[in-house]
């Protein structure tokens, strides 16, 4: 490359590593606080960015972002509270394992998992942005319903132990993503007239009431019982666990590479999907959502694999995929620069120095994070009669930041009574949600689709795209059924045997 | 753990600090008597949001007070508004963003606990945003003639970022007027709508200039008309829409505006404090460099000028919201 002498002048400054460090450290460090969103964080930072070097401002955001990417999943595993909802999915194994005092080794699996998945993200981004614009560009509304149908028959797998609990969860889920305005007609659906519904039901006082709020609950239900004292959280992750999981993480990275070049899904649903993907592979299926160290590299990898993703459509095609890719779009264009095709003509220097820059923000994740896990793995040692009442402090003020509305917070308070309800009857979390964030998804492009066609319902059959997303829809129906008529045959099987005998 | 609590209250108020919620006592016995709050009635991230808070920096210093930016979104953005319309203690010192969703919203949510004219003061219109009839490349529409005409025959989509957007309204006005078969296609955001319109998956769409500047600049999208009163600077060969002169669209003229408002007791004083600086941070070279970025044109109007504007401007959506049946 001929300019290349020119990159390395833009990069190799003192501001861009500097920004690089701060960006990630205040990622991680909101990213963890429940109700703080990296979101937050990176439009708090935008207006810091108006008087920095162009490189250096993008380089800020860019490290607020992966930062809170991972920042999220540290409360998700050590207090049950999700820092922002893509971490959501994380806290289904990863809080379990930090109550069996393996809370660090959680962390760092999180952790690693976040960091190969930024990692091949932005390899991803660097090689193959143009040929995964192309895809995005191409993904329709009919595409996207399809991957949506598809990504729904991923998840049947999370709906074992009890099927009509899990789809009773699954369908409650959906019902209450109805709240709100219609998409298409801005009508009003299940508001009751209360203007704090219009926007529908806010995500992470939801999430939060779901998940925090019944473990106090239940601890001081049994309050009697002894803390047991775990150890500052157990040994970190093993090599061999690492090597275990590695298949994982590269396929939820590349689920989240996917997700993420397509404008409009996002890092939430990215985690679940990988999440499913693997307990669906998994050899130890029954131990997911129970302490599955494979279960947080897996949701974790999914949600970090979107970060470097979603840049693809923003540089190459200057279209923001997500409200942080909005946001960051915002800087380049008060720093002059429109990104899009032109940009790659006429500031090309720059993006390249912008991707060193990139790469070298998962090698910050990785350092910031370590030492992040060494303090706040401590918080797995705090007995849990001084450690709940702060949780719950946390949680009011979480629900509250997100709105500043105490609506919120009652929204949360509600949602916990009904986490509790869950816990209790052993309904499972994860269809709920799934239902919550995948029934609008699959809604709006059924309708959006129809809108397009004309009514005319070949639409969705018109491109290779829906032909491959129904082939693999119907091909992952057919295996669960499959599974499900062969092991009631055993189970038959067996029964039958034991008669005889 | 105490230690443990400290450092992270520490790293907490220091990130606090990097995020510039910094606070410092103001001594004047005139207004600004103490910090003044800059309501965004929309969440952090969109086009209002980044323009308040660069106008917040700029305020700040021509103020001399700190100015803080506090984001109250919700249903349009009729939520924020409607707590500005209750006033309350600190009604003197607070000012709000507001955009088309201030009338629009008036127009298509019938109970609206606030009156959107009478319940302020409406101190500048900062900068207006026009928004661009725009169609795919490949599009065989050359004019919008052309494709008026073509939309009368066979039914035609457009695209728009969420009911009640001015890139909605601005699409039902077109059909209102032009009596076409134009159905609405709705996206979570532009974002999320760009891509269809840049696929061919929908006809065409109104959507705001710093959205598709770009596209428009690259070949990748065409450029029929303009909506505003006046050609736009960044697109001088584009007609507006009002120049076509046929099937009633010299009454098309709308453009996405945003200016400051505050509750209708703010004192005389402020206001007139408040308006010079505004008309100083308007003149500064990083806001017009700025808007400049956005694709936006400055301001024109402040004061009752600005009053009259929106009275108009929410007959106009009153109207179509009626006409398209649009209303919650």
């Amino acid at each position: 490359m001929e300019n290349f002498s020119e990159v390395i002048e833009i990069f190799f400054s003192l501001d861009n590593f500097l920004a690089i460090a701060m960006g990630v450290v205040i990622g991680v460090v909101v990213g963890s606080i429940p109700g703080l969103t990296a979101t937050m964080a990176v439009a708090l930072a935008l207006p810091f960015t108006f008087s920095m070097q162009p490189v250096a401002a993008i380089l800020l955001l860019v490290g607020i972002y992966k930062g809170g990417m991972y920042g999220g999943s540290i409360t998700a595993i050590l207090i049950r509270t999700p820092g922002s909802p893509a971490s959501a999915c994380t806290l289904l194994d990863g809080y379990p394992m930090a109550q069996q005092g393996h809370a660090k080794k959680a962390l760092k699996a999180a952790l690693y998992s976040s960091v190969i998945a930024d990692f091949i993200s932005n390899i991803a981004l660097i090689f193959f942005a143009a040929y995964l614009a192309k895809i995005a560009l191409n993904f329709g509304a009919p595409e996207f319903f399809w991957l949506i149908c598809f990504s729904l028959t991923i998840i049947i797998s999370l709906a074992s132990g009890s099927m009509i609990k899990g789809l009773m969860a699954a369908l409650l889920g959906i019902l209450l993503s109805l709240v709100g305005l219609d998409e298409v007609f801005g009508s009003q659906r299940f508001t009751f007239g209360n203007y704090n519904l219009m926007d529908s039901i806010s995500f992470i006082p939801l999430l939060i009431g779901l998940f925090a709020i019944p473990e106090i609950i239940e601890f001081y239900r049994k309050k009697a019982l002894p803390h047991i004292k775990a150890k500052a959280s157990g040994a970190g992750l093993s090599f061999s666990e690492l090597k275990r999981c590695l298949t994982t993480i590269v396929r939820g990275s590349l689920i989240g590479v996917i997700i993420g070049a397509i404008p409009g899904t996002g890092a939430t649903a990215a985690a679940f999907i990988s999440y499913s993907d693997a307990r669906r592979r998994s050899p130890n299926k029954a131990n997911f959502g129970k302490g599955e160290v494979e279960g947080v590299a897996a949701a974790e990898a999914g949600n970090n694999g979107v970060a470097g993703a979603t840049m693809i459509p923003l540089l190459s095609l200057g279209i923001p995929g997500d409200v942080i890719t909005a946001i960051i779009l915002g800087a380049f264009m008060v720093h002059g620069l429109t990104p899009g095709p032109i940009m790659f003509q006429e500031n090309l220097s720059l993006i390249y120095a912008l991707f060193m820059g990139i790469m070298f923000s998962s090698v910050v994740l990785l350092l910031v994070g370590n030492v992040a896990i060494k303090y706040f793995s401590l918080i797995a040692d705090i007995p849990k009669s001084v450690l709940f009442p702060i949780v719950l402090m946390f949680c009011v003020y979480g629900a509250y930041a997100v709105n500043n509305d105490t609506f919120d917070v009652w929204l949360m308070l509600a949602f916990g009574v009904m986490g509790y309800i869950f816990n209790r009857a052993a309904i499972p979390a994860a269809p709920f949600l799934i239902g919550f964030i995948l029934g609008p998804m699959f809604e709006d492009n059924l309708r959006r689709s129809l809108l397009i066609g004309h009514n005319d319902l070949s639409i969705f059959v018109r491109g290779p795209i829906t032909w491959v997303f129904i082939a693999l829809t119907v091909g992952s129906i057919s295996l669960a059924l499959y599974r499900f008529i062969s092991a009631r045959r055993e189970a038959r099987n067996a029964a039958a045997k034991s008669k005889k005998v | 753990m105490n230690k443990l609590l400290g450092s992270a209250y520490l790293a907490a108020c220091g990130s606090a600090l990097a995020l510039g919620l910094t606070v410092t006592s103001v001594s004047a016995d005139e207004w600004p008597t103490n910090d003044v709050r800059l309501v965004v009635p929309y969440a952090p991230g969109g086009t209002t949001d980044v323009l308040s808070r660069r106008v917040a920096d700029l305020l700040q210093q021509e103020l001399d007070t700190n100015v803080i930016v506090e984001n109250r979104p919700g249903a349009g953005s009729t939520v924020g508004t409607g707590r500005l319309a209750r006033g309350g203690r600190d009604a003197d010192h607070t000012i709000l963003m507001a955009s088309p969703g201030h009338t629009i919203g008036a127009a298509i949510y019938p109970d609206l606990s606030y009156d959107p004219i009478e319940d302020f003061v409406f101190l500048q219109n900062m900068v207006d945003i026009p928004n661009v009839m725009v169609v795919p490349a490949d599009s065989p529409y050359e004019s919008v003639i052309e494709f008026v005409e073509a939309a009368k025959e066979e039914s035609m989509t457009f695209s728009h970022s969420g009911v009640g957007s001015s890139i909605h309204m601005s699409g039902e006005l077109f059909k209102t007027l032009t009596d076409t078969n134009l159905t609405a296609v709705p996206f979570a955001g532009s974002g999320a709508a760009l891509p269809a319109l840049l696929g061919g998956d929908v006809d065409v769409s109104f959507e705001n200039m710093p959205t598709v500047l770009s596209h428009i600049r690259s070949g990748d999208l065409r450029a029929l008309a303009v909506t505003s009163a006046e050609r736009s600077e960044y697109l001088p060969d584009v007609p507006t829409l009002s120049e076509i002169g046929e099937y009633n669209l010299d009454q098309f003229i709308t453009t996405a505006w945003f200016g400051l408002i505050a509750h209708n007791s703010f004192p005389e004083e402020a206001q007139s404090v408040m308006q010079d600086a505004l008309a100083n941070v308007m003149e500064r070279e990083e806001f017009v460099d700025f808007a400049d970025q956005l694709g936006a044109e400055p301001g024109q109007v402040s004061g009752e000028e600005f009053k009259q504007f929106i009275v108009e401007d929410l007959e106009r959506w009153e109207n179509v919201a009626q006409q398209a049946g649009i209303s919650q």
